[in-house]
């Protein structure tokens, strides 16, 4: 190779998940630089604060950290966490962008984790980011704050100030990668599934947090009402997706997602009864079918097909019930749940609503058209498998001029 | 033999209020072993990192121990930080003394503060006996293989080549182009397939980076990542070739249906494949088309989905509707396997233009009626209950994506794994693209089912993981690794110690033993650049002959011994 013509080139990535570190290494990799950009604390997106991934069953956390490592380590990857680009026009046959950087509280840079703010705060509103976060890093919650400074006394590094103000910064780069992920979606406009009406009644993501390891309930499984043990779990696959009145796009992670949580719902506790009620079993990609078969298998998990038409706690506390024609006997039923996870509130992050930011154009449903370059969920519903090759091909992509 | 710096961290009292740090100062002085102990009060707050360097280089510290917090804290900044300020971390080693004694041991100080000695104790034990692993430069190839020119090899081909490396592309077929030359038409677009390569192949002809070799098989591959030798048998005979990466998208093959609903003794029932061999004759001419999803996958002997069948039928479902005005079409299925808004998107267009779709269940599928000639379908419908006949003159059957033969003798060929249908396996689903033996690189569907567009991505995806590896003209052994800050070290086999027993070459995952006949004898040799520092030869080995210089017997053995010390 001829490295004497090789043009270097500087890549914004948008969003620090699994596609955007993906992208970043494959450039650095190939010798060009990278800013990239994270609203977050810490580089890992939604899948580091997952307890487990499919389809290995592993922690989602040791993978990704490697990735984490190997992102800071680079010399050619700047990373600006707490970061959300602000600005973005084109110049000079590339872009301009004008890079916010918000200043929590406490400074994550000079934060060591000792916890003494958390001791010392009267309120409890300091507390650590999440408990998976890398490197562990404590925050201030500003909104239940009573403002008594007594945090900024204890802190033995000086992280904690008050008025710092969010700063900004400009870069010239030649090409850019969207890759912001997906967030939950409010269930709250779709009552049918009573999502926000009785604490039992939780999204998946709030289960997977709910149940993790390394989580308040060290792994156990638990109603989220009493503490008890729950004797039966159901999840509902495409609440929310597969919904012309609100996402009308198959999350494509959601049924694989179920299956895990249900698999290990049994492992914790072989005794909870599991139901997955489903529309299409989704299970397309590596080994992605025989997962689910194992549910079909000894393990108890039983899968009907139904969409429920209610989802309601019942009065005094005794359980949810979950009201839904089971398609393979044609008869409507009502069974009653300890538990009901919802699957499938998942949409693009970016928002052409948000008012005073710059975003690619973005189709009918929130996805960034193929006019820009993105990866991961902004450009299509996808796990951490698609994710890495998208980020992959679109890196390839931002480096190249197809001839 | 050069002296141990030891840097212990207070952490402003965390770690210093429960281990006794100076009682701990005052001992490892008096180590011989020890050049000086030093208290400070961070490490990882800025400019912490600057002084730690200095003072390193100050005292000429050969070989530095910290004693601070654990790796998930802040113990991995704190040595980023010392390799960017230039201190070579490979000789510093560190211990956990904040999260591991202080702060899980509070209420026992004296207990934590022996146990924070005795770890310090072994470490320099660790540092003391550590052996470098003498690391090689590899002269990378800056030319690649690609093997299989459908749609994934041609993207990963002219991928590699607009990076600026020279690509061979070989097929087994007499043109590019693979499955895609028989497909009229691709869906969602509607692209005919012939067009969607088009221009890769197109591209290929043009870009005099690309050489492509037609009716050319692999016979033989040598070699390790950065340096593979390869032989290709053509039609002009015999070519070797030195690449430094290889891309296998060799492509997989179509389940043949035969005895599967009819197919083969009754006519117009047909696969997906032959569908298009008629679009491609001109309009299929039929009152109904039933389409048969899942014939011969997840079921029992293949347990999988093919990912593409759905959206195939309902693409030429609704084609067989444009082209034949009041046709119907049906299509009996037991999940709809659209995922992603894209597919969805497809699924409700197909809906709406009047594609009928039936579910059925594994356990009752469909039964055929006609002798000769298909006349209809009888399917239990389990959303409805009911059993349903559909009068039909055309029964379409979608088979699934099945491993080639050939992809899997070329895989034992290139040592890498396959699954246990016969793709190829990737290293973990974080690196789809990479395999166990680095510098090879898998996509398409030799991988997985996937469809044309994901195959191209794929291609591109691969391209540019091969390009990384090819990027340097010259690739040590110990960086050539996913590790953050490079592997440990790679084994090394003592000729002297060694019977050549074997053990090593049965149990290394990644075939870096082998044994090399040296005058009457066999002794095992590592390849470095395959080594990845797993240590599984150094425990199978009963001389003790394979070794891990960094952790070697002697280290490990005295860290052991250390570990249950009283120390006073």
């Amino acid at each position: 190779m001829q490295t004497a013509e090789k043009k270097i080139r500087t890549v914004l990535v948008v969003g620090g998940g699994v596609a955007g570190m993906s992208a970043a290494l494959d450039l650095a990799g190939s010798g060009h630089r990278v800013h990239l950009v994270e609203s977050g604390y810490d580089l890992g997106g939604q899948v580091a604060k997952l307890d487990k991934f499919y389809p290995t069953d592993h922690c989602a956390f040791c993978p990704l950290w490697t990735e984490i490592r190997r992102c800071k380590e680079s010399p050619s990857i700047t990373i600006h966490t707490l970061s959300r680009v602000e600005a973005l026009e084109k110049s000079n046959g590339g872009f301009r962008a004008v890079i916010a950087k918000s200043a929590p509280v406490i400074d994550p840079e000079l934060c060591i984790c000792c916890g003494r703010c958390e001791t010392a705060c009267p309120k409890g509103v300091a507390h650590p980011i999440w408990e998976h976060a890398y490197p562990p890093v404590y925050l201030i919650d500003r909104n239940r704050c009573g403002d008594c400074r007594t945090c900024v006394d204890a802190c033995p590094t000086k992280a904690i100030g008050f008025e710092r103000q969010e700063q900004k910064s400009e870069l010239a780069v030649d090409e850019v990668i969207w890759s912001a992920g997906f967030t939950e979606v409010s269930l709250a406009p779709l009552k049918e599934y009573g999502w926000g009406t009785h604490p039992d009644i939780l999204t998946s993501l709030e289960f997977e947090a709910w149940k993790a390891e390394s989580g308040e309930n060290k792994g156990a499984i638990l109603r989220r009402s009493n503490r008890a043990v729950p004797r039966s779990i159901a999840f509902i696959q495409c609440a929310g997706a597969r919904d012309l009145r609100l996402l009308p796009h198959c999350s494509a992670v959601c049924c694989m997602h179920a299956l895990k949580q249900a698999q290990w719902v049994k492992r914790r506790n072989p005794d909870i009864h599991c139901v997955i009620l489903y529309t299409d079993l989704r299970t397309v990609g590596r080994d992605y079918y025989e997962y689910a078969m194992r549910e079909f298998g000894g393990n108890g998990v039983r899968l009907v097909r139904g969409r429920p038409s209610l989802i309601y706690p019942l009065p005094g506390g005794d359980g949810i019930a979950v009201k839904f024609e089971d398609t393979s006997t044609q008869k409507r039923e009502i069974w009653k749940f300890d538990m009901v996870i919802l699957n499938g509130n998942l949409k693009p992050t970016l928002s052409s609503q948000a008012a005073g930011e710059v975003i690619p154009e973005l189709d009918g449903e929130g996805f960034v058209r193929r006019t820009a370059m993105s990866c991961g969920f902004v450009m299509e519903p996808s796990d951490v498998t698609e994710s890495a090759i998208q980020a992959s091909s679109a890196a390839l992509r931002s480096i190249t001029d197809k001839n | 033999m050069a002296r141990i710096g030891i840097l212990l961290c207070n952490c402003f009292g965390e770690i210093g209020r429960t281990v006794d740090l100076k009682s701990i100062k005052a001992r490892l002085e008096a180590d011989p072993a020890v050049d000086s102990v030093t208290i400070v009060e961070s490490l990882c707050l800025p400019g912490d990192a600057a002084g730690a360097h200095s003072l390193i280089r100050e005292r000429g510290m050969g070989k530095v121990l910290i004693g601070a917090c654990s790796p998930y804290g802040k113990m991995e900044f704190v040595k980023l930080g010392l390799a960017k300020e230039g201190t070579d971390v490979r000789t510093v080693r560190t211990v956990d003394l904040r999260e591991g004694c202080a702060w899980v041991h509070g209420k026992d100080p004296e207990g934590a503060t022996h146990k924070a000695a005795n770890q310090l104790d072994m470490e320099i034990a660790l540092l003391q006996n550590m052996r470098d692993s003498k690391d090689i430069g590899i002269r990378v190839q800056q030319e690649a293989l690609v093997i299989g020119a459908g749609p994934a090899g041609l993207s990963a081909a002219c991928g590699l080549a607009r990076l600026g490396f020279k690509t061979h592309l070989v097929d087994r077929g007499s043109a590019p182009g693979g499955l895609l030359n028989v497909v009229t038409r691709t869906y969602p677009t509607d692209e005919p397939g012939p067009e969607k390569i088009g221009s890769l192949i197109k591209e290929t002809g043009k870009n005099p980076l690309i050489r492509f070799y037609g009716k050319t098989k692999v016979s033989a591959v040598k070699g390790y990542a950065g340096d593979f030798k390869v032989s290709l048998a053509g039609p002009v005979g015999n070519t070797t070739l030195r690449v430094g990466a290889v891309v296998l998208a060799t492509g997989a093959r179509i389940l043949f249906p035969q005895g599967l609903f009819g197919y083969g003794k009754v006519k117009n029932v047909i696969t997906q494949m032959e569908m298009e061999r008629r679009f491609a004759t001109g309009a299929i001419g039929c009152k109904t088309a039933v389409f048969v999803q899942c014939v011969g996958a997840r079921n029992a002997e293949r347990p999988y989905c093919s990912t593409i069948c759905c959206p195939l039928s309902l693409k030429n479902a609704m084609r067989v509707m444009d082209e034949n005005p009041g046709a119907k079409s049906y299509v009996l299925h037991r999940d709809i396997m659209t995922p992603g808004s894209v597919l969805e998107a497809y699924y409700r267009r197909a809906l709406q233009k009047g594609v009928q779709f039936i579910r059925f269940d594994a356990d009752r599928p469909p039964e055929v009626r006609g002798q000769d000639q298909v006349s209809g379908v009888e399917i239990f419908d389990t959303i409805s209950g009911v059993s349903r006949s559909i009068e039909t003159d055309l029964l379409v059957l979608s088979t699934p994506f099945i491993p080639d033969p050939e992809a899997t003798a070329l895989a034992r060929m290139l040592n890498i794994p396959v699954d246990k249908y016969g793709f190829y396996a990737e290293v973990y689903p974080i690196h789809p693209m990479e395999t166990r033996n680095d510098g090879i690189f898998i996509c398409g569907t030799a991988r997985w089912p996937v469809s044309s567009d994901q195959a191209i991505a794929q291609g591109e995806a691969a391209a540019i993981k091969a390009a990384a590896l090819m990027g340097n003209d010259t690739v040590s052994a110990l960086t050539m690794s996913r590790v953050p800050g490079g592997k440990l070290g790679h084994a090394f086999a003592d000729a002297a110690a060694c019977t050549g027993c074997g053990n090593c070459v049965a149990v290394c995952p990644y075939e870096a033993c082998r044994l090399q006949r040296t005058g009457n004898r066999s002794v095992s040799r590592v390849i470095k650049v395959r080594c990845k520092a797993c240590g599984s030869c150094v425990s199978v080995c009963p001389n003790g002959a394979m070794q891990m210089p960094e952790q070697n017997y002697r280290a490990v053995g005295e860290m052991i011994r250390r570990a249950f010390r009283e120390v006073r």
